[in-house]
């Protein structure tokens, strides 16, 4: 017989193995739905895993690109290195890229260190300048408050007749120095023209926690009060980049890239500072990245060793299946059914097993998923102030967020796992000697 | 009972199953148990033949090796004109499938399946057209005397009733030769009567051979011919006539 024909033959008797495969797992109807609940709990554990998962990545990148780094960031080769307080870009820069991009946001940023005082205590402190009108078109940083107001203007409630600018600190650092919305302090640095630069300010907000370092010791102030401060005023340090659309991110990043080389040979830079050069979220923040890398895989694996030891259940079904019925195949040896169609019988019953358990998983995960709601698993009660992990803060909140390509992958991965699991049993089956096994 | 000498019964019939020097020897560690030793049997298309003997004689095994279950130690076995000691196992897959019909003792049926699913099922086997097999299976359950519960699965049936849609399966597919191994052992003497009765007509109708394995008495008076065996030799091969058959009755 031609391989082709033989194909066809096998096609023919597919609608009655089937048939008999699908009644088979309802023979023993406790066993077929204990074997079922455990394949699909594992799978349920599975999915809820894989939700976690994409859903702590999420918010992971959201976290990094919605609330403070952006898609993309350019900066200048010495501040990358060293963080040098001269490594500016020019103004100039800003209003070409706006001109050349008009479709991206752009929000420029200037930093320093220094020294904060209050009448009782001082510590070191990162300041952080954005500027109020272009920030929240690139970011939410500043509708993180926790307490207080978002001001970053000039304080309007002086009753002493000194100026003073109203600034923004993270959360940490309010707690360490026992500030309150409406606190005063006084920030000394070293400005750019090596000057000492000192000025009074008055805390209008203290930040939720955003990023480790800025909880501790960020100061958020706008770029009026830096150049005020810091004497810097011909440049920016970081001009943050947000698209529309962040599926673009490499073409933007080369277009920028090759925008930038042309601004320098037309606007040529100071040696010192280096060329400039633009980086995307994942260079930024190079920890989410891995772990985006690494997550598909883990959870994988966690699949793979949750649904293999469900599986355990689905062999010893088969086993005990393909034992007791071990006359009832020697017959239909006997009557002439083929080896391979027996094999395949119960390589299907496996399957319809599998595909039982796995459609109760799927209903079952995404009503688990659902019942969590959109907020997620919620730890507000023991971790008010969230957590932080690889360099950033994640809300106290947990997010689920279901794939259907994670679905898929889960679904398919019990399929193969059961029938892998079924091999054993149907590898006996066709080894039967009918005249042994109906002796 | 008058009877006939093998030798000189059925000379201008055909041969539909030819067996020379067949032996069966099982080998347990360094035993050798000596199933069947030098049998010669000829049977003619359209016999309805009886082996007899007592248990252990060597019936079962004689029909499993004239069935393809299972292989002579020696010896060789012509049915129809195939000689099944050279086939392949998918090749005797293949022949049982077209040419041979079995009845076994018990639980022949495919629990899963209704009766007219498992008449049905050969036929699928056979690649044969839903139609066609929908019209044989329900055609031999009524040869049967079971057109009333067809759709009945076999845990439904009686005893008697899962023999008879055995009997239709295994007549459905349209075989040379039917085997059937003690296929009233587990029935009682109303069933296996009326079993036999049904089996011994349709032989006739369907001029199907049949070749059963029994040590009911009751089944060897409806036999055409007794093969008697021993040890698991052929002792006695006796064609019985078809007065001895209306004085029985």
């Amino acid at each position: 017989m031609k391989h082709s024909d033989q194909l066809h033959a096998d096609a023919s008797r597919l609608p009655m193995l089937l048939f008999i495969a699908w009644r088979n797992i309802w023979r023993s109807p406790v066993r077929s739905i204990l074997t079922i609940g455990a394949l699909a709990g594992g799978l349920v554990m599975v999915i809820l895993y894989a939700a976690m998962m994409e859903g702590m990545i999420r918010q992971m990148v959201h976290q990094a690109t919605a609330i403070s780094i952006g898609h993309l960031q350019i900066h200048r080769q010495a501040y990358v290195d060293d963080q040098d307080l001269y490594a500016t870009l020019p103004w100039s820069y800003l209003d070409t890229i706006a001109g050349v991009f008009p479709e991206i946001s752009l929000a420029p940023r200037l930093y320093a260190s220094g020294l904060a005082s209050t009448a009782e205590t001082s510590t070191g402190v990162l300041i952080k300048a954005v500027d109020p009108a272009r920030e929240p078109q690139v970011t939410r940083m500043l509708q993180q408050v926790r307490q207080g107001k978002m001001d970053l203007g000039p304080a309007d409630d002086s009753q002493d007749g000194l100026p003073r600018n109203n600034l923004v600190i993270g959360a940490q650092l309010a707690k360490n120095m026992k500030l309150q919305p409406g606190s005063e302090l006084v920030l000394v640095t070293q400005a750019a023209d090596g000057s000492i630069g000192n000025a009074l300010y008055r805390v209008a907000a203290i930040l939720k926690p955003l990023e480790p370092n800025f909880d501790r010791m960020g100061v958020l102030m706008s770029i009026a009060a830096y150049q005020q401060l810091m004497y810097l005023t011909d440049g920016f340090h970081e001009l943050v980049i947000r698209l529309d659309d962040a599926t673009d991110l490499g073409v933007m990043q080369a277009e920028l890239d090759a925008e930038l080389k042309k601004l320098v040979s037309e606007q040529p830079l100071d040696e010192l500072g280096g060329t400039p050069v633009v980086r995307n979220w994942r260079q930024l923040t190079p920890m989410v990245a891995d772990m985006l890398e690494i997550s598909k895989t883990i959870t994988f694996f966690v699949g793979f060793i949750v649904i293999a030891l469900a599986s355990m259940g689905m062999l010893n079904t088969m086993l005990m299946a393909v034992h007791e019925r071990t006359h009832e195949f020697g017959i239909l040896l006997a009557i002439g059914m083929k080896r391979r169609w027996l094999l395949l019988m119960v390589l299907l019953e496996s399957f319809f097993l599998g595909l039982v358990s796995a459609l109760t998983g799927v209903l079952l995960g995404i009503g688990v998923i659902g019942l969590f709601g959109e907020r997620g698993i919620d730890f507000s009660g023991m971790l008010p102030d969230g957590y932080d992990w690889g360099g950033i803060v994640f809300e106290p909140y947990m997010k689920l967020h279901l794939e259907p390509l994670d679905l898929l992958l889960a679904c398919l991965l019990m399929l193969v796992i059961t029938l892998l699991a079924s091999l054993l049993p149907a590898w006996r089956t066709v080894r039967l000697r009918p005249a042994e096994v109906m002796r | 009972m008058t009877t006939i000498d093998n030798d000189s019964a059925g000379k201008t019939a055909m041969a539909l199953l030819t067996l020379q020097g067949v032996d069966k020897i099982y080998r347990q560690g360094e035993l050798e148990v000596r199933a069947l030793q030098e049998i010669d049997l000829t049977v003619q298309e359209g016999e309805f033949a009886a082996l007899v003997g007592p248990s252990g004689s060597g019936k079962t095994t004689l029909l499993n090796i004239i069935g393809g279950l299972d292989a002579p130690s020696h010896g060789s076995i012509q049915l129809n004109g195939t000689s099944i000691t050279t086939l392949k196992e998918a090749e005797l897959s293949d022949f049982r499938l077209f040419q041979l019909g079995f009845v076994f003792q018990a639980y022949n049926l495919v629990p899963v399946l209704s009766a007219l699913e498992n008449v049905e099922l050969v036929m699928v086997l056979q690649g044969r057209d839903v139609r066609e097999r929908r019209e044989r299976a329900e055609h031999y359950l009524e040869l049967v005397g079971l057109e009333k519960v067809m759709q009945r699965r076999p845990a439904a049936l009686s005893g008697g009733q899962q023999q008879r849609v055995a009997v239709a399966r295994a007549l459905a597919a349209g075989p040379r030769l039917v085997l059937a191994d003690e296929p009233t052992a587990n029935l009682d003497s109303e069933n296996a009567t009326a079993l036999l009765d049904i089996m011994h007509r349709l032989s006739h109708e369907e001029k199907t051979t049949f070749i059963f394995s029994t040590h009911d008495r009751r089944v060897m008076e409806r036999a055409e011919r007794i093969i008697t065996l021993r040890d698991g030799k052929i002792v006695s091969d006796k064609h019985i006539g078809q007065e001895s058959h209306e004085q029985m009755a």
